[in-house]
């Protein structure tokens, strides 16, 4: 039985999240597959079901199909029915400002026609792009409780991360009384996770003060900080922005670990299973006589003839005899030919590794790419969608490969660390 | 829009006493198959496959399980505006009052809903056998034949005759079928060498008047009565040679073999292949992470679907959705179904586990070193076997046992209530 109030949700999932490089050149950021079977704004939505929620809209913008499809209705989250709902709001061209969304507060802004046409006392705003599992009735109960206009969800973290994020000084009450967005030189190390509960007369407010406030984190809450009454509701969970490939292979093998620090079952994280071609309806994974399989994490539909070492395997990813994953993350449909090697690499769907390829190899995880040096700078090797790596070829660390590669595009038999195929 | 002109019944209300506790509370039709799915989903993704999109299922032994399992139809893509599945139970009415008296007599009791559809055809198949067919095939003979009946058939060995129903088949078409000469049911000594796979395809005004005939009989079953009473008539009635892969799942033995067809680097049932479907939302499938293999496990020759915990040994083994393998435990040659949570140093070989199974540290089953052809053991759903206890091969044990029932040593083949 549902006990709190219904405040509206308002889930932001219209950022491009580039530092994703290929894994987001087809789709939104919130769309990337994660834990082999689900989808980064999983998280978020089962979230908001599980915390008694019924009425969400998702703002998007950026390459929006992909991530429209897995929401298709909300029925994998519960959200249909009589009074339930959840509703894509694209963006709009206005009768004056046809461009597109500023920041986070002019995306909200443009759809204060949402918010108006739903009553609810609060407004929780969220991003689609985080990795964790969190009780909003909590937080909204917390925020009613304060008597707050506004209250932030906020966690410590290593102070060196601190300069990413949005950083509040609190009181005893644990009032926000200072704000730093993305301080070069912090004062604290407690940072926003960007999810905020708004009274909604209050927002509503806010949002009409000035157009020129685009963004929360860097205009709005410093105003309502400054004026008003601004709470840190403190979360001690597991929560990661895996907004950058180091981050979202850490969290894709944080998922490994057996002490059960993330745990999308225990978390009752649902997925989408008809939106992407064949999620589900795959017969059990299958292992061969010469499977090897340790600490991994592996779909249904699945073969497995080789030896699979530290990796995360999106369904029905083949791999033949001989063949060896480690340290990887694989999407769906890939297949890796006997006696391929795959080390630290992260490949989209429906790739082929050739015979006797290595893809990931040496030990100069320190040679940056050279293109994207600030998105690959730790080893991985990104392997775009569909892309076709030839029998025997040898790719080093940090490399990429771009989407759709045929064979004869690799013109050399060696790509060298840190270099691209493009 | 393409209205669907066969209409397909699938008989599956009935038990199988001989698999014993796996279908105390389940018909056989519901019984889990292949680590994800049940026995009724071969009949089911077999129609998807064959565009057969109107099927009626007669349930009535224990039906929750199944009602449970077919939910809309959706799974099969049998939901949209004439495609459907309609689960038909017995009922009572002002004519009659019983249970469904055999397959043929639950047929007639429906004649009302076959008729409303008005098929061309009427497809009758069980929903206890594990196969892949494209009946469109088995459709086109028949009206090429302009037969009154088509039966399904598939060679047998002489010596397993005799369970089944035997049909003599003229060479009129060479491998496609031929017209039934003779048909002979559950004989010492049958004629035909091929048996019935209770696929039969009617011309529909031929089943309702033979129905009907049928009432006034003592017996109501397609293979014992209707066959016979048809070829006694002088119907044309022709057999389908079908050479594919038939499993049954009659006995514990066959079931258990019929799982073990699943494994092997050439496997006989190849389910990926076959294009199998089931339901999803029964049990909440679709809600299970990816299978979890902790740094100790090994895993060979096996079939682990999504919601596993394996951290032990898993060898020429099926586990179905959210089975957790302790440390130092090793499974072999076993079928685990749903949620069967093994602890720590475990040891079985030759197990059918049902449902909600949780094992305690120690549990040994089917170990009885040296002996060769061991019978399978079975347990039933809901159990909590205490730690240290040793099941001898080939035991049967009935479910949700009261913890003081449990003996510290339970010999071979002995059942245990």
């Amino acid at each position: 039985m549902r006990t709190s109030g219904d405040a509206l949700v308002l889930l932001l999932a219209g950022g491009v999240g580039s530092r994703l490089n290929l894994l987001v050149e087809k789709r939104a950021k919130p769309a990337v597959t994660f834990g082999g079977i689900y989808r980064i704004i999983d998280f978020s939505l089962s979230n908001v079901m599980n915390s008694g929620l019924t009425r969400v809209g998702v703002l998007t913008q950026y390459k929006p199909l992909s991530l429209m499809s897995h929401i298709s209705t909300g029925e994998p989250w519960d959200f249909t029915g009589r009074s339930r709902v959840v509703k894509i709001l694209p963006p709009r061209t206005g009768s004056k400002d046809s461009d597109w969304y500023q920041g986070t507060a002019d995306a909200v802004r443009r759809n204060v026609d949402f918010i108006e046409a739903n009553e609810s006392n609060e407004v929780l705003i969220l991003s689609g792009d985080h990795i964790y599992h969190m009780d909003f009735d909590a937080m909204l109960e917390f925020h009613r409780s304060k008597q707050a206009d506004v209250t932030v969800g906020m966690m410590v973290v290593p102070r060196e991360q601190i300069h990413q994020f949005g950083a509040g000084i609190t009181n005893d009450d644990g009032r926000i009384v200072e704000w730093e967005e993305k301080p070069e030189v912090p004062k604290t190390n407690l940072a926003s996770m960007g999810i905020y509960v708004f009274s909604r007369d209050y927002l509503l407010n806010s949002l009409g003060r000035s157009r020129d406030e685009i963004d929360f984190g860097m205009h709005i809450l410093p105003w309502a900080i400054d004026n008003d009454n601004v709470f840190a509701y403190p979360f001690y969970g597991y929560w990661r922005d895996v907004g950058t490939i180091q981050a979202y292979w850490e969290a894709n093998m944080d998922l490994l670990r057996q002490d059960g620090s993330i745990s999308p079952e225990k978390w009752q994280i649902r997925t989408n299973v008809e939106s992407e071609y064949r999620t589900a309806d795959r017969p059990a994974a299958r292992y061969g006589s010469h499977a090897r399989v340790q600490n991994s994490w592996i779909s249904a539909g699945c073969k497995i003839q080789g030896t699979v070492l530290n990796s995360v395997l999106s369904p029905g990813v083949v791999v033949e005899e001989g063949a060896c994953i480690k340290d990887s993350i694989l999407f769906r449909d890939c297949v890796v030919e006997r006696g391929a090697e795959v080390d630290l690499v992260i490949s989209d769907k429906a790739t082929r590794f050739g015979q006797n390829t290595i893809v990931g190899t040496g030990d100069h995880h320190d040679i940056v790419n050279r293109l994207h040096p600030k998105h690959l700078y730790t080893g991985i090797t990104l392997v775009g969608e569909s892309a076709q790596v030839p029998e025997g070829m040898k790719v080093g660390r940090n490399c990429i490969i771009k989407c759709n590669a045929r064979e004869d595009e690799f013109t050399t038999p060696v790509l060298q660390d840190g270099e691209s195929l493009t | 829009m393409l209205r669907p002109t066969t209409l397909a019944m699938i008989l599956a209300g009935g038990r199988a006493d001989e698999l014993n506790v796996l279908t105390y509370y389940r018909p056989k039709a519901a019984v889990p198959y292949g680590g994800f799915a049940r026995v009724i989903d071969f009949a089911l993704s077999n129609l998807m496959n064959s565009g057969i999109e109107q099927i009626a299922i007669l349930s009535q032994y224990r039906s929750y399980s199944l009602i449970n399992h077919i939910g809309t139809g959706a799974a099969w893509d049998m939901i949209g505006r004439f495609r459907g599945v309609s689960i038909l139970p017995p009922f009572i009415d002002s004519e009659q009052q019983d249970w469904y008296r055999g397959s043929a007599d639950a047929v007639y009791k429906n004649l009302d809903f076959v008729q409303y559809h008005n098929p061309e055809e009427i497809l009758i198949l069980s929903g206890d056998h594990i196969y892949q067919m494209d009946y469109r095939d088995v459709i086109a003979y028949h009206h090429e034949k302009d037969a009154d009946l088509t039966v399904v058939c598939k060679k047998v060995e002489k010596a397993r005759a005799s369970r089944f129903g035997m049909a003599h088949l003229d060479e009129e078409d060479g491998d496609r079928g031929g017209k039934l000469i003779t048909y002979q049911e559950k004989s010492e000594n049958p004629e035909g060498e091929w048996s019935s796979l209770t696929v039969l395809c009617f011309k529909p005004r031929v089943l309702y008047q033979v129905l009907e005939e049928n009432q006034a009989d003592e017996s109501f079953e397609f293979g014992r009565d209707i066959i016979p009473r048809l070829m006694r008539q002088g119907s044309r009635i022709y057999g389908y040679k079908f050479d594919g892969y038939w499993g049954y799942t009659r006995t514990v033995k066959e079931y258990w073999s019929a799982n073990m067809d699943l494994l092997g680097d050439q496997p006989l049932v190849d389910l990926e292949q076959w294009g199998i479907r089931t339901n999803l939302d029964h049990r909440e499938l679709r809600d299970y992470q990816p299978a979890l293999f902790g740094s100790d496990a090994e895993v060979c020759n096996s079939l682990v679907y999504n919601g596993c915990v394996v951290e032990g040994t898993v060898r020429n083994s099926i586990l179905f959705p959210g089975v957790h393998v302790g440390p130092g435990s090793v499974i072999e040659n076993s079928v685990i179904f749903f949620s069967n949570k093994i602890g720590k140093n475990c040891m079985f070989d030759k197990l059918v586990s049902d449902v909600n199974t949780v094992y305690e540290d120690g549990v040994q089953i089917g170990i009885d070193h040296g002996k060769t052809d061991r019978e399978i053991a079975v347990v039933g759903w809901n159990n909590r076997v205490p730690a240290g206890t040793r099941l001898g091969c080939g035991v049967t044990v009935s479910p949700r046992l009261d913890r003081d029932k449990w003996p510290a040593l339970l010999e071979a083949g002995r059942v245990l209530r």
